[in-house]
């Protein structure tokens, strides 16, 4: 089994070209690209139940920001915080970013990743449960988030897929690069 | 040797998870909606009516079967839930339901006679007259075994009824007499019998403490993890204990099942159909598990030896220790 020691995080050269907290329009972003994902797909929220009123608190291990995220559907907010700002959150999830935006696209496994301790979980396992089966359910491609269709979502979704890749197999290469304090 | 071809069963607990199993090779999936009515009922698991008819569809297309679990015990008074969930399933095309109460396997009979029944491993049927009682009463097609047979008990079995049978070769264990473990309802006030879930998630919990991570059910400690040690989903059944000043999995091993090396004796011993477990498992997993035991069934079919069969299936596990379980008859 795969354990969290071992896990590739983000290499320091790609760590800082992520802006710092201050400043980061991430959150509107994602917020915009998640409520028109909704009006697009409105069936893939519902799979959420009572819970996409709960707010997830997903920290990247290797960036210096987390998020919180309420996928309420066409009112979702995503907002970028300092890893400190638990407080407020249902659940709480972490791991390194790579493996986060594995799971988002369905490549890794959810609960392969949380049994062997990759990710951490805790706060309400009902919450994670649900969230982790719509997204194994959605089949979310990068273009889907990006509201983008045909042509230009296939050449979008190979580029961000292939260069996820080339990360990956770069910190696969690079095992020992540190993370920063959660 | 029987000369018809098994049939590979399995698991999809929502839509691309049923695609996934039936492109990776199934001959059958089986699911259930996303209420009680089913002993898989977790958060975001399952299918709407709609969902079902498009899963359906897109089985057929592909020349797979949908099979139905509406296979927990319906409560007084509110028996209706379980037959909308039959006249639903009936609607949307399902080939089977596989459903273990007498009020639901009675309205089926009744009123859905071009749907095939099959007997959930709920009921517990392991003997010829209960098994000639569900058929005989509700026209029951299929039983699935409980496991808690030996393949040498299913071939008597077998040569006793005129039913297909269908037994689990793969994934998670129970220990208890199917249908009647109440375990989960003393922590919890739930049990997979009634609300179609064994440890419900909402009284999961992990908390890391000092020097270890304690997974709890409903505020009980089911088992403790030192820190970098992989841990498990907390149910009392597999849980660690201390009894008698001994600490250890008092009821059962944290084992699943893994009878991919018995395909052939189970074969042999007259088997319809071979089950895989596991709908509240992701796609990836599914689509592994499936493919290999597509490729080891159409070997068994085809003659191959145990040595082929145990490559092929080289590598499959939930991640746990495994167990041939009550088919090696190493234990009962």
């Amino acid at each position: 089994m795969v354990t969290g020691s071992t896990e590739p995080t983000l290499p320091a050269v790609v760590r800082h070209l992520f802006p710092t907290i201050a400043g980061l329009p991430l959150g509107p972003l994602l917020t915009l690209s998640l409520r028109s994902l909704a009006g697009r797909q409105p069936r893939l929220f519902e799979r959420l139940g009572e819970h996409r009123s709960a707010c997830y608190f997903i920290d990247p291990v290797d960036l210096a920001f987390a998020f919180t995220v309420i996928p309420d559907g066409e009112r979702s907010l995503v907002r970028v915080v300092r890893k400190s700002e638990t407080a407020t959150s249902s659940v709480l999830i972490r791991g390194p970013l790579l493996t986060l935006l594995g799971l988002l696209d369905g490549t890794l496994d959810g609960d392969a990743l949380f049994f062997s301790r990759v990710i951490s979980i805790s706060g309400r396992t009902e919450a994670v449960l649900a969230l982790r089966n719509t997204i194994e359910d959605a089949e979310l491609r990068p273009a889907d988030l990006l509201g983008l269709h045909g042509h230009l979502a296939r050449l979008v979704d190979r580029g961000i897929l292939g260069a996820l890749n080339v990360a990956r197999q770069m910190t696969d290469r690079n095992p020992g690069c540190e993370a920063p304090e959660a | 040797m029987t000369n018809a071809r098994m049939e590979l069963v399995c698991p999809a607990g929502t839509p691309a998870t049923l695609r996934a199993a039936v492109q990776a090779g199934a001959d059958a999936v089986y699911c259930g909606f996303r209420d009680e009515t089913n002993a898989r009922n977790f958060p975001g698991l399952n299918f709407s009516g709609e969902e079902l008819a498009e899963g359906v569809r897109f089985a057929h297309d592909h020349g797979s079967k949908v099979l139905v679990a509406i296979n927990t015990f319906a409560r007084v008074n509110d028996v209706d839930l379980w037959k909308r969930a039959a006249d639903t399933a009936a609607e949307c095309g399902a080939n089977a339901i596989i459903a273990a109460d007498i009020a639901v396997l009675d309205h089926v009979a009744k009123n859905h006679k071009q749907i095939r029944l099959h007997l959930s491993v709920q009921a517990a049927a392991a003997t010829p007259e209960a098994i000639g009682f569900y058929a005989n009463s509700f026209g029951v097609r299929r039983v699935v075994l409980p496991r808690v047979l030996s393949i040498q008990e299913i071939a008597a079995l077998n040569r006793a009824i005129d039913v297909e049978t269908e037994a689990f070769v793969f994934g998670g264990l129970c220990v208890m007499i199917e249908g009647r473990c109440y375990l989960s309802s003393y922590a919890t006030g739930k049990s997979p019998n009634l609300n179609g879930v064994c440890s419900p998630p909402e009284m999961v919990s992990y908390d890391d403490e000092a020097t270890s991570t304690a997974a709890r059910l409903s505020g009980f400690t089911i088992d403790r993890y030192e820190p970098g040690e992989p841990v498990g989903y907390p149910t009392l059944c597999k849980g660690k204990f201390k009894a008698g000043g001994k600490t250890s999995y008092l009821f059962e091993d944290p084992v699943s099942l893994n009878a991919g090396g018995m395909i052939a004796g189970l074969k042999a011993a007259g088997v319809t159909a071979l089950k895989i477990e596991g709908r509240q498992r992701g796609k990836g997993y599914v689509t592994e598990v499936v493919r290999a035991f597509r490729k080891a069934v159409d070997a068994v079919e085809e003659g191959g030896d145990a040595i082929e069969i145990d490559r092929i299936l080289a590598g499959q596990s939930e991640g746990a220790r495994q167990t041939a379980g009550a088919y090696s008859k190493k234990w009962r």
